[in-house]
């Protein structure tokens, strides 16, 4: 294996490791600290860049910490950040509750794909926001109407996923049980899961993603709290600190949510890799 | 005379992979009967649809309009400018914006991925910038563009010039990475410059990659525009949505999220056959 095949996500994991791939972090680090150097005086100067487009960061430092110490808006940050994962989890839970199960369904039972298939490919193709109008007339302001926009962003992850995993383990494997006599919930059970599991879990990490994303998106046109609210706030009140601080708080608390995804199934699915990248 | 015949047998024929000895509920159906299942799933949907929503039906009106209504808004909509613009007019403002920034996109994100796929240094520099920025989604920047830029249109084409350009740079910085060095390293041998390897033998070896790329770069900055009209515009897909919701003008509404939905769909099938266009060699990726 020449270094020129090895993947990206291998040269990151080893950067860590040895010294001779220490440099690429020292330029990176060297890239971003030349960024906020650049943002530090840009805003530093006097009517260059004025504060209300470009806060220094300072400001937004402070703002974070106001944020974090006093409401803004109805809720300290981590309220609104609260109020966001708690509107999250709801419609990811949904999404995995209905999309295994039924994704697992339409790959054993093929007559039942053709059944689902016209209706899921119609609304496939509309985006998690264009729900949102209907989906607040349907369900009015509230949480419901988050969690299902969530959920619609995140199903179809789930399902596609979870059906191609299951229908792409080995038939061999699949009628070797069967030869020993298993029947078919015992195949199903000790035979397909596991085997279809890491691809499986890949789907739910892109599902996590779409989800988190839609949600910021439902959170800026409806809402009283969450972060997408925090940050159209800050938009409102002409305040572009507020609005940074938003944005990078739900930056770090997605990928908070994918490195801990990314841990678990280290933990649970050591055994093999998944057959889909997570990479949208 | 072999064609009709293939054509018969492609149609009645037995799946591939079908497995007789499986109960039939288990086992792949034809194409024809695939057909068959699949038009009365949608007839049975859309029947379900009109009784529910039938004057004496359990469904208000309000929540969900029988299909008449949809088509006669429709046709209201062809008809009469709905909004300050015509249907066309808004559609035509969607597909202007969301175009200009895909392209846009591409026109600084297939240099600058190409560059960080070929040289180190500049993967070592810029790579950490997008890690960093990846995760924020592109619709948290809308308020951001509205303060900079106001409600007009280069606040939106903005946005999804942010949406369409982390996938256009990933995927162009993978495909031109993970080219094998055998490749590179023959035309060395046959006597190539640099200039010559990068446009005869990377960028051509990438291409399916790259167009994969702009594909998925095309389904974020659309999804994200909708996102951005629902927020701030005078015109587009997503404002008529939007206002039809507040005016409780369903019918309206369903027809904007379903021009929505087939502009979209159009877009992907595009691409697919954009990629059969110029890299026939390459298989078509299963997962949209």
């Amino acid at each position: 294996m020449s270094g020129a095949s090895a993947t990206l996500a291998a040269g990151a994991r080893r950067s860590g490791a040895s010294a001779a791939a220490r440099r690429p972090a020292a330029y990176g680090a060297a890239a971003l600290l030349g960024l906020l150097a650049l943002w530090g005086i840009a805003t530093a100067i006097p009517g260059f860049v004025p504060p209300r487009v470009l806060p220094s960061p300072l400001d937004v430092v402070l703002r974070f910490g106001s944020l974090i110490a006093e409401p803004f808006s109805g809720a300290t940050l981590f309220g609104h950040a609260l109020v966001s994962l708690q509107r999250w989890s709801l419609g990811v839970l949904a999404a995995i509750g209905l999309g295994l199960p039924l994704g697992v369904a339409l790959a054993w039972l093929p007559p039942l794909r053709a059944i689902v298939t016209p209706a899921f490919e119609l609304l496939r193709y509309i985006p998690p926001f264009a729900w949102v109008p209907i989906a607040v007339l349907w369900f009015g302001a509230t949480t419901t109407t988050q969690a299902a926009i969530v959920f619609i962003a995140a199903f179809p992850a789930c399902i596609i996923n979870t059906q191609l995993a299951v229908s792409e383990v080995d038939s061999i494997l699949v009628r070797a049980a069967r030869t020993l006599g298993a029947g078919a919930a015992t195949t199903l059970r000790r035979v397909v899961l596991p085997v279809a599991a890491p691809t499986v879990f890949t789907g739910l990490r892109i599902a996590f993603g779409n989800g988190w994303m839609a949600l910021v998106g439902a959170e800026l046109i409806v809402g009283k709290q969450g972060l997408g609210f925090l940050i159209s706030q800050g938009q409102i009140n002409d305040s572009a600190a507020t609005i940074l601080v938003g944005m990078t708080t739900i930056g770090v608390l997605g990928a908070l949510i994918d490195l801990v995804l990314q841990r678990v199934q280290r933990l649970a699915l050591p055994w093999k890799p998944s057959i889909v990248k997570p990479f949208e | 005379m072999a064609r009709p015949l293939a054509v018969a047998r492609w149609f009645v024929g037995a799946a591939p992979g079908a497995d007789r000895t499986l109960p039939f509920w288990r086992r792949e159906p034809s194409r024809a009967q695939w057909l068959a299942i699949a038009f009365a799933s949608l007839a049975a949907l859309l029947a379900t649809w009109w009784a529910l929503t039938r004057p004496d039906g359990v469904v208000s009106p309000l929540f969900l309009p029988p299909p008449s209504e949809v088509w006669d808004a429709f046709v209201r909509l062809l008809r009469r400018p709905y909004l300050g613009s015509t249907l066309g007019q808004h559609v035509g403002a969607s597909l202007g914006i969301v175009i200009g920034g895909w392209l846009l996109a591409g026109a600084v994100g297939l240099p600058l991925g190409i560059a960080m796929g070929w040289w180190q240094k500049a993967r070592w520099i810029a790579f950490p910038v997008f890690q960093i920025l990846r995760p924020v989604p592109p619709l948290a920047w809308i308020p951001l563009a509205i303060l900079w830029l106001g409600i007009g249109d280069s606040a939106r084409i903005f946005v999804v010039f942010i949406a369409a350009i982390v996938p256009w740079v990933m995927n162009s910085m993978q495909a031109v990475y993970s080219i094998d060095g055998l490749l590179v390293r023959a035309a060395m041998t046959l006597g190539a410059s640099d200039r010559q390897i990068l446009t005869r033998v990377v960028c051509r070896t990438a291409l399916p990659t790259l167009v994969a790329g702009a594909r998925i770069a095309l389904g974020n900055a659309w999804t994200t525009l909708v996102a951005a009209e629902l927020l701030a515009a005078t015109a587009g897909l997503g404002y008529i949505a939007l206002n039809a919701s507040r005016t409780l003008e369903i019918g309206i509404l369903l027809v904007a999220m379903a021009i929505i939905g087939i502009l979209g769909a159009l877009f992907s099938i595009g691409m697919h056959v954009l990629t059969r266009l110029v890299a026939p060699w390459a298989r078509a990726g299963r997962a949209a």
